[in-house]
């Protein structure tokens, strides 16, 4: 964590609902508007109800400074996500953050390429930001079930991100995995390139095997189950193997990931 | 001494020989080392904290995943992960020091010795208050509840380390017994000044797709809202069955669940799974826990300690 977190009630200033499950939610927050980096995420939750009793944590999606916001994004698929989605504009959230290792920007002249399954997008729209500012070339690989997977793709477009999509239903982009482009793309030569990767474990291993069979270098945002968001309950652990480890060890997703070197992920036998 | 509407409200209780600014304590493994929270709260705000539980040597503590949410609950089975009770010394401690609050370290082993052993380092380390012996972590294969599930081993553990301290001595019972009471007893024989009611109640989650249990450890420790009542009634019948002051856990997430245990006859509380939930919870606490003094125009919180008016059923 680069800087501390802040700890407060933050009130829901906008919403948005994206068809589905999805929702767009967006809370005062200025700590978090104004030093959240990609890949960053919070922890939430509606109200102050006892029920579930742990915050969620979320990616931070976007953050605007001058109004002291922040933007989630959601799928309301449980109890949690569900109080969340059902909030309605002024109620107010416990929420702690920004929280975690951020994605880092790649070297100058090197391509960033974003590979996001699901609502794993929700880091990117962020680091397609950072990736301007510090002129870097962007691409975005999203894939999804279906198109109706494949969220926020608009968000990209005023950034100037190329954005490859791919579902396993072929309903839009290419049919299949998301790997299926990205490795079309590599097999391209396109120059020096980084790997950035949020979304399913599955996808995740897939991109680290890729990475490591490609010799390339990249990032993965791990989504293990978290209870606390600050390293103490020790719920949220992976095993990660450092240069110069004797053996692996666990370490939280919370403060020293949720990003990490792929190369350092131990993968748990049968992932 | 704080003052409210007026009224100067002593919040302070003695347990053990320690004073405790007020009776809310951060309960072990719910709150790290302490220093995780620096910057996030104020530590001297707090009446105490309890570390982590320290063996000798660094733990890798249990394969994942190792937690699970139930109604008003968590099921955990961490396994007491740790950095060893030497890292703890030199590292943690001289930044614990820096502030106004009382620190235990719940102390662990493998081995009697080893709880002696752990007990002797910590002895005479600048910014250690107190011990808190653990009898009672359920998700280890050695130690843990095989001695806080017995009551010869209780009195011998907690022997062993009253022989080498004289650091206050607070274990930390078992709810996964029969009778509470033996086990307290057995305790304050061997020497303890204090006791500290209850660990995590032993539990099952089942993932019924997989037919696999949802933690890898197999089973876990309970904790969260949902052992309050079961809590509040083992602290209560260990309370009545010694001498030596009970400290209360579990559930606490608001001031009245506190004073639940306080009435029920506990001289401080410990609060756990409430700190994942909201680091920043001792403000409204303490602040709830002063209303509730002040409407029941009360001025010092020793006096709702064991006030429980339990029907006389003859």
């Amino acid at each position: 964590m680069a800087r501390m977190a802040a700890n407060r009630l933050v009130r829901l200033v906008g919403r948005e609902a994206l068809g589905g499950d999805y929702h767009l939610l967006t809370f005062h927050h200025p700590e978090a508007a104004r030093e959240a980096r990609a890949g960053q995420f919070v922890m939430i939750k509606a109200g102050t109800s006892a029920e579930p009793p742990l915050r969620r944590p979320f990616s931070i999606l976007s953050a605007d400074p001058e109004r002291e916001s922040v933007s989630l994004f959601v799928k309301a698929v449980g109890e949690g996500t569900r109080a969340l989605c059902a909030m309605g504009e002024g109620e107010r959230a416990q929420c702690l953050g920004p929280l975690g290792r951020p994605f880092s920007l790649p070297p100058e002249g090197t391509e960033a390429l974003m590979v996001a399954g699901g609502y794993g997008i929700a880091p990117f729209r962020l680091f397609a930001e950072e990736l301007r500012r510090a002129r870097r070339r962007g691409r975005v690989f999203y894939g999804g079930r279906t198109a109706a997977d494949l969220q926020l793709r608009d968000r990209f477009e005023p950034l100037d991100v190329p954005l490859v999509p791919a579902t396993e239903d072929g309903s839009l982009g290419e049919r299949g995995r998301v790997t299926v482009p990205l490795e079309a793309y590599l097999d391209g030569r396109p120059g020096p390139v980084r790997l950035h990767a949020c979304g399913p474990d599955a996808m995740l291993h897939a991109v680290a095997r890729l990475a490591e069979a490609r010799g390339l270098p990249a990032e993965l945002s791990l989504d293990p189950w978290m209870g606390c968001g600050i390293g103490t309950c020790l719920g949220c652990v992976v095993l990660i193997r450092r240069p110069g480890d004797p053996r692996p060890k666990y370490r939280c997703a919370c403060t020293e990931g949720p990003v990490f070197d792929a190369a350092t992920v131990v993968w748990p036998e049968g992932a | 001494m704080r003052p409210a509407g007026g009224v100067s409200l002593n919040l302070a209780v003695e347990v053990a020989g320690l004073r405790f600014k007020n009776p809310l304590v951060a309960a072990s493994g719910t709150f790290g080392y302490g220093v995780e929270y620096e910057g996030l709260l104020d530590l001297s705000r707090l009446g105490g904290i309890v570390s982590k539980g320290l063996y000798m040597e660094p733990r890798d503590g249990c394969a994942t995943p190792r937690i699970v949410e139930t109604p008003s609950g968590l099921l955990n089975a961490i396994g007491l992960q740790g950095v060893g009770v030497r890292a703890f010394v030199r590292d943690v401690l001289p930044r614990l020091r820096r502030y106004d609050t009382v620190v235990l370290v719940n102390v662990c082993g493998d081995t009697v010795e080893e709880y002696a052993e752990v007990t002797r380092v910590l002895d005479g380390a600048p910014g250690v208050h107190g011990l808190e012996i653990n009898i009672s972590c359920p998700n280890v294969k050695k130690g843990g509840m095989a001695f806080g599930g017995d009551p010869v081993m209780t009195h011998e553990v907690v022997k062993a380390v009253r022989k080498v301290t004289r650091l206050p001595v607070i274990p930390k019972l078992s709810p996964n017994v029969g009778d509470i009471t033996v086990f307290a007893r057995a305790a304050e024989e061997a020497g303890a000044d204090a006791l500290s009611c209850i660990n995590t109640l032993l539990g099952l989650a089942v993932d019924v797709e997989t037919r696999k249990p949802r933690l890898a450890f197999g089973t876990g420790g309970l904790s969260g809202p949902a052992i309050r009542p079961v809590a509040v009634r083992m602290a209560w019948q260990a309370a009545r069955a010694v001498r030596i002051p009970v400290i209360g856990i579990g559930g606490i997430a608001s001031a009245r669940d506190a004073l639940e245990f306080l009435i029920a006859g506990c001289r401080a509380v410990q609060v756990g799974t409430a700190n994942f939930v909201d680091p920043g919870l001792y403000d409204r606490l303490l602040d709830e826990l002063e209303d509730y003094l002040g409407r029941h125009g009360l001025t010092d919180v020793n006096q709702v300690v064991g006030t429980l008016q339990y029907p006389d059923l003859g």
